[in-house]
């Protein structure tokens, strides 16, 4: 007993086994933080590079070059205007379109669908969200744009064409490709994935909330607008934001519906394009150098811009609700 | 008026319950009676919970949960298909064992409930919401900000919130599945006084752990265990000289 007091000081081992967890804590530290640095450098990298080679199509064209529409390579002359308007159109019209069959659809699975049905619709929305874009491509172009051309658009035009207002939006010739069209894509493309981030949403509010609605004799509707839908407020922002992110980038499937015509107009059914989809279709035909390359990185800066406004959009409407 | 209202609120006969092929509740048989405070007491899991979401249909929300026999509330028996569950809800308040409050103000959390039922100007449901929030003595601590959200509310002035929203829709029972579970001891006391002075008016459910308060609050109580109601007496006698050695072995704390 006595000794052991006395053996204790030679015991060394100890400091220098620390030591070794330090240096592993440092590598660890150096190397998550690493990781975290190559988004940094990723980002910016991008910003540089997209604004770096669009300079050429901005000092041409000065800023204005975003708001001009004229996109004519003959000539030689650009201007961002006509893909952007596709974009944010279409784009607009995905999300409008998605927005309620996806909060639909996960109200549904997590308040009212039986649990046995809710699993296998469930696991049916994530396999849709899995569906690779350019398949939502192909089945806007066999399905859709002829179901618009043939019923849709002419549907529209025989009982809208005197209406004033709704006429300026279905005029032109049925071709079936279109913002309308590509929107309707773009809408079945999000919304599963919307739908699997609300059900998430949905799926994390205490039930005990659900039921002390429900326990003050609240109908099914009392509880879904005035409880879920305020508790659930930011989530179904970011879901929505999500989607309208994957949204605007989308480059396959538009480009197969869109109709690719660099042009604006009030019209929903008459063909357009989007930033994505012509740097898609004329990038490989833009010679390095030139200002057509340079306008179509332009675009792209652009398009970055949007994207980040809006998820800073998102941030501020996040904060509203707060 | 109170003269003629009945004797016993609730009165449940041969009442089994079910979560499928879970037999969860057998034959039980037992009386609330009007404007009196009973207590469910037993270890958990014995079903104490599961008789007090039959009183308001609560299982209704969740498939393959059922329940027969009858429970006889105002002449009616509640279990009848083709019942008006949201007036039946209306009429028979719940409090949960965590505040609950709605993400809104404070004002709207009473205004939610009241709105579902009647139509009342600016001036009625003003009084309304004053009347139900003095009642839990809620009103001095937050008339100067009925319009701020209800969760910043402390977690006792929420869950006094919740009975006041419950009381807001004029309901004749009460039910409280362990209302005070997740409030410190002050609070505690807080919501055991109100159980004294709302018992004037309704009648209480109240589902406990909690032996010292089934004691301090409750005029009748009732030990469950295993899904069988052991025991209902006065309070006085389940925890002076029970009949049943079960019930002597619970609230001694010999198991459970």
């Amino acid at each position: 007993m006595t000794l052991a007091p006395a053996r204790q000081p030679d015991k060394v081992s100890a400091p220098e086994y620390k030591e070794k967890r330090s240096s592993a804590d440092t590598a660890f530290q150096a190397i998550v933080g690493g990781c975290s640095l190559v988004v940094l450098i990723a980002l910016g990298g991008l910003v540089v590079l997209m604004g770096v080679g669009g300079q050429e199509a901005f000092r041409t064209f000065g800023l204005g070059f975003t708001f001009r529409d004229v996109w004519n390579p003959v000539t030689n002359d650009y201007g961002a205007w006509a893909p952007l308007f596709g974009t944010i159109v279409s784009t607009l019209i995905g999300v409008l379109i998605a927005m309620p069959l996806a909060f639909g659809t996960a109200f549904w699975l997590t308040a009212i669908a039986p649990p046995k049905i809710a699993a296998v619709v469930g696991t049916a929305v994530q396999l849709l969200a899995a569906v690779p874009s350019i398949i939502f491509g192909m089945w806007g172009f066999f399905t859709i744009v002829p179901f618009m051309a043939r019923h849709v658009q002419p549907f529209m035009m025989h009982n809208f064409r005197h209406v004033p207002g709704i006429s300026l939006l279905i005029h032109g010739a049925p071709f079936g490709t279109g913002l309308m069209t590509a929107g309707i894509v773009l809408a079945m493309m999000i919304a599963p994935f919307m739908t699997a981030v609300m059900r998430d949403v949905f799926g994390a509010m205490p039930g005990m909330l659900r039921e002390s609605a429900y326990g003050l004799g609240a109908t099914r509707w009392d509880v879904m607008w005035k409880v879920v839908v305020p508790w659930s407020r930011t989530g179904m922002i970011g879901a929505t934001v999500l989607g309208m992110g994957r949204a605007l980038g989308e480059t396959m499937a538009v480009t197969f519906v869109i109709g690719n015509v660099t042009s604006v107009g009030w019209s929903l059914f008459a063909p357009r394009s989007t930033v994505a989809s012509l740097i898609a279709l004329q990038f490989p035909e833009s010679p390095v150098g030139s200002l057509r390359l340079s306008s179509l990185l332009a675009l792209g800066f652009i398009l970055m811009l949007l994207s980040f406004a809006s998820l800073s959009l998102a941030r501020m409407l996040r904060k509203d609700g707060k | 008026m109170t003269e003629t209202k009945p004797q016993v609120a609730l009165a449940v006969r041969n009442l089994n319950f079910y979560y499928g092929q879970n037999h969860a509740l057998h034959d039980i048989n037992i009386d609330f009676p009007a404007r009196k405070v009973t207590a469910m007491i037993g270890p958990s899991g014995c079903g104490k919970s599961t008789l007090l979401r039959i009183f308001n249909r609560m299982y209704d929300l969740y498939p393959g949960q059922r329940a027969t026999g009858e429970v006889l509330f105002d002449g009616r028996n509640i279990l009848e298909t083709g019942l008006d569950l949201n007036i039946l809800r209306a009429r028979i308040g719940m409090v949960f064992q965590k505040p609950t409050p709605f993400p809104m103000s404070i004002y709207d959390n009473i205004a939610f409930g009241v709105r579902l039922h009647e139509r009342l100007n600016k001036a009625d449901m003003d009084a309304r919401v004053q009347d139900v929030l003095t009642r839990v003595a809620l009103w001095n601590e937050v008339r100067d900000r009925l319009n701020a959200p209800a969760a910043g509310l402390s977690g006792g002035q929420q869950q006094r919130l919740c009975i006041a929203r419950s009381i807001a829709t004029r309901p004749e029972v009460l039910l409280l599945d362990e209302p005070t579970s997740a409030l410190d001891p002050i609070s505690t006391a807080r919501i055991e006084e109100l159980l004294d002075e709302l018992k004037e008016e309704f009648t209480i459910a109240i589902v406990t752990h909690n032996m010292q308060q089934a004691a301090r609050c409750a005029d009748q109580v009732a030990f469950f265990y295993m899904g069988r109601l052991i025991e209902v007496d006065t309070a006085d006698r389940i925890f002076t000289n029970p009949r049943q050695q079960q019930t002597q072995d619970y609230i001694t704390g010999r198991f459970g």
